[in-house]
């Protein structure tokens, strides 16, 4: 992080500018090649898995991203974490450019980088014995001994809330939540500024979930860990999240503060995601928004607004955001979405009730 | 086929349709009525193992009502799902078994038939959906041969009267054009389309009891949120009881009438769905609603039960569930199996000093020992 030089990071629709990011993702794209271009001519046919997506991850907050199964969150997340290339667009670390960064630079920044994965039972390797597996990150990546590693590994157990004579044991001997913080013991092994957490409970029982996440909450206030949360059940979201970005077919749609996301969700996708997600009590009946038609292929999508097949109003095919792809916009402080003729729920009259009772 | 005659059924034929849909019917409104068609008494199936007898499910009995939705509840390993297989008689065996108890259907002790004349039961008047919709179809055979499949067994029916009521079950389940869908294959309908024809299947006899083993975890929330409703829907037209096995209260709340919470092989706590949710007297139940976080309001620090569920190889007679309760352990529940007691009208409540914070309210339900 010495050799390279501090950039300007460019400014992007839907980033607020904030002072403290460690991570700023700007404009990403990953797109797969997935037909056409024989020997180089004809059309090329696109996957377009994550299309222009730019935020902020903030030191000691949480960010997360929502949305249907191919929307693009699970992608941003391996791009973030160096498991794909970009096809375009930058990743910023601490200021500095992550495909520009020297050797060093970019081993310190995979070492500051880490993650938790969604199924704790191939998550890990079933013939390491969890010493082996917390420790392997200590053993490659830095130049301690067996004996300062033990050590480490034994501190890392309890802080994790396991007993550190847990080490010699192997994974197959623990339940699922268990193995979760094996998980988060290893990533913390290296003592990481970021870790993305690719859905940590969703595989878990539910009288579990509450003490992994609550873990979680408590080692990002010890450590001043910043967090990117994938996450398809929103009421995990609210809880854990500070910032948040709803995704569809690749493009964010709507992003900003947790909270003015929940209390005002302004863009229809948004609105049906929230009002089709399950109630915490059997009095709450919210009305519920099915859009029209089904998830659309990423595949060659439309060349301008992606929600634009699945919103209930008009499209107008000649209008501009038909035909080129429209911006987020700040409608409140903090608060962006995309807004076209066809995307605002207010000109729906689609505004889910959070806690309404239906029927009255 | 029983005829549905109640006046609130409306036909909502179009789910997809071109306009958006706001809708909460099938929601609230209950086609629960008092008739009893299953009713389980003292289930007990174990599996015989190297390391010992699991009880898995250690002596359940509940029933359920024609057009009501009974949600059972409980984490893995609370017998919840073998609870579902006992039902069915799929306890693969060995090296599991039922050793006691009665499920009737419709009067019927389903224990007590022979393997042919269960294959007729099976799918008939009692059916299941499974996890994962999207895997449950043979890729190799089309829709009609599988919706069919059922429908030739239970109904003896062929050619175009076959394919006729094929494409009746496909448009109770909203398929849209079934009569050309009904050629297509498994690969060439979408995800939400598979589980409408899964649910076709379930449904193609008119079954009395559908038994609901989480059908819907894998699933994105919007196609959820639209398979809920339809198999809603489908309950208020055809008065089929529902048994939903899931571990997620937020499903309970949507569409259970009652709900039996299980723990280590035994309900802890069953009730009608309000009850549950608003006065639940069991630790378990009280912890498990409350360690869920909320949608619809931003929630301070979650109240996390600590300890892990139980090991069920030769688990201890007692009170299963007091090692994780907050409330002061009591010696005499590490022997006594807590009885289920009828504390309030239809609220039964596994009592014990442990694991009861308003034990000493009830304790003159006790039944003697």
């Amino acid at each position: 992080m010495t050799t390279a030089e501090k950039v300007t990071i460019p400014s992007a629709p839907g980033v607020s500018d904030s002072a403290d990011a460690i991570i700023s993702i700007r404009n990403l794209r990953k797109w797969y090649q997935v037909g056409g271009g024989f020997l180089g001519f004809g059309n090329k046919i696109f996957l377009k898995a994550v299309d222009d997506v730019s935020f902020d991850i903030e030191r000691n907050k949480t960010f997360g991203l929502v949305g249907e199964s191919g929307c693009g969150k699970t992608t941003t997340l391996k791009l973030l974490l160096g498991l794909e290339e970009p096809t375009g667009g930058q990743i910023f670390y601490e200021g500095e450019d992550v495909s520009q960064m020297s050797k060093a630079s970019r081993t310190e920044f995979r070492r500051s980088v880490q993650a938790v994965f969604q199924d704790p039972w191939s998550s890990l390797n079933p013939r390491m014995r969890v010493r082996s597996v917390v420790g392997e990150p200590l053993e490659i990546a830095t130049t301690m001994t067996k004996g300062q590693i033990a050590t480490r590994v034994a501190d890392l157990l309890s802080e994790v809330g396991l007993n550190p004579y847990q080490a010699n044991l192997y994974p197959h001997e623990f339940s699922g939540g268990q193995r979760q913080r094996i998980g988060i013991a290893r990533a913390l092994a290296l003592n990481p500024k970021v870790i993305a957490l690719d859905e940590p409970v969703s595989a878990l029982d539910v009288s579990i979930r509450a003490q992994i996440m609550n873990l979680l909450v408590d080692l990002q206030e010890e450590h001043g860990l910043a967090y990117l949360l994938v996450a398809h059940n929103l009421a995990t979201v609210r809880y854990m999240c500070h910032d948040m970005a709803v995704m569809y077919l690749g493009v964010v749609q709507e992003s900003g503060e947790t909270e003015s996301i929940f209390n005002n969700p302004m863009h229809i996708y948004t609105n049906a995601l929230v009002s089709a997600a399950l109630p915490s009590h059997p009095d709450i009946q919210r009305e519920e928004f099915l859009l029209p038609g089904e998830v659309v292929s990423p595949i060659n999508p439309p060349p301008g607004d992606v929600f634009m097949t699945r919103t209930p109003l008009e499209v107008d095919p000649n209008h501009k955001w038909a035909n080129e792809r429209p911006p987020l916009v700040e409608k409140e402080p903090g608060h962006w979405v995309v807004e076209t003729p066809w995307s605002m729920a207010s000109d729906a009259g689609l505004k889910v009730e959070l806690s309404g009772h239906a029927g009255a | 086929m029983a005829e549905s005659t109640d006046a609130a059924v409306k036909e909502k034929d179009e789910i997809s349709s071109e306009a958006v849909t706001v809708d909460t019917d099938g929601f609230g409104a209950s086609a629960m009525t008092d008739e009893v068609v299953l009713d389980v008494k003292n289930l007990q199936t174990q599996f015989t193992t190297r390391w010992g007898t699991v009880k898995a499910v250690d002596g359940v009995s509940y029933h359920v009502k024609r057009g009501e939705t009974l949600g059972i509840v409980g984490e893995s390993g609370s017998g919840k799902s073998v609870n579902a297989l006992s039902l069915m008689r799929l306890v693969p065996s060995p090296p599991g078994d039922i050793v006691g108890g009665e499920v009737n259907l419709n009067g019927r002790d389903l224990q007590q038939l022979s393997e042919g004349e269960m294959t007729e039961v099976r799918g008939g008047e009692i059916s299941m959906i499974l996890q994962d919709p999207m895997q449950a179809l043979n890729p190799v055979f089309n829709i009609e041969n599988q919706v069919g499949e059922a429908i030739k067994i239970h109904q003896k029916l062929k050619g175009t009267a076959l394919l006729d009521k094929v494409v009746d079950s496909l448009r109770k389940v909203r398929i849209p054009a079934p009569e050309s869908r009904a050629n297509d294959y498994p690969h060439q309908l979408s995800g939400g389309m598979r589980q409408r024809v899964v649910g076709a299947i379930g449904i193609s006899s008119a079954p009395a009891v559908i038994i609901a083993d989480e059908p819907t975890t894998s699933l994105d929330v919007t196609i959820q949120a639209a398979y809920l409703r339809l198999l809603r829907q489908i309950q208020q037209e055809e008065g089929v009881g529902i048994i939903f096995i899931t571990h997620d209260f937020g499903i309970v709340a949507k569409m259970c009438d009652r709900v039996a919470v299980m723990y280590a092989g035994r309900i802890v706590e069953l009730s009608d769905v309000r009850t549950i949710f608003n006065s639940p007297l069991h630790e378990y139940t009280k912890a498990l609603i409350g360690s869920v976080p909320k949608l619809e309001e931003k929630t301070g620090r979650l109240p996390q039960i600590e300890g892990q569920p139980p090991l069920l190889y030769n688990l201890p007679p007692g009170d299963a569930f007091a090692p994780r309760s907050t409330l002061e352990f009591s010696p005499e529940d590490a022997e006594r199996r807590p009885p289920l007691v009828e504390v309030e009208p239809d609220h039964w409540v596994q009592l014990s000093k442990s694991s009861c914070a308003d034990f000493d309210k009830y304790a003159h339900l006790m039944p003697a020992e």
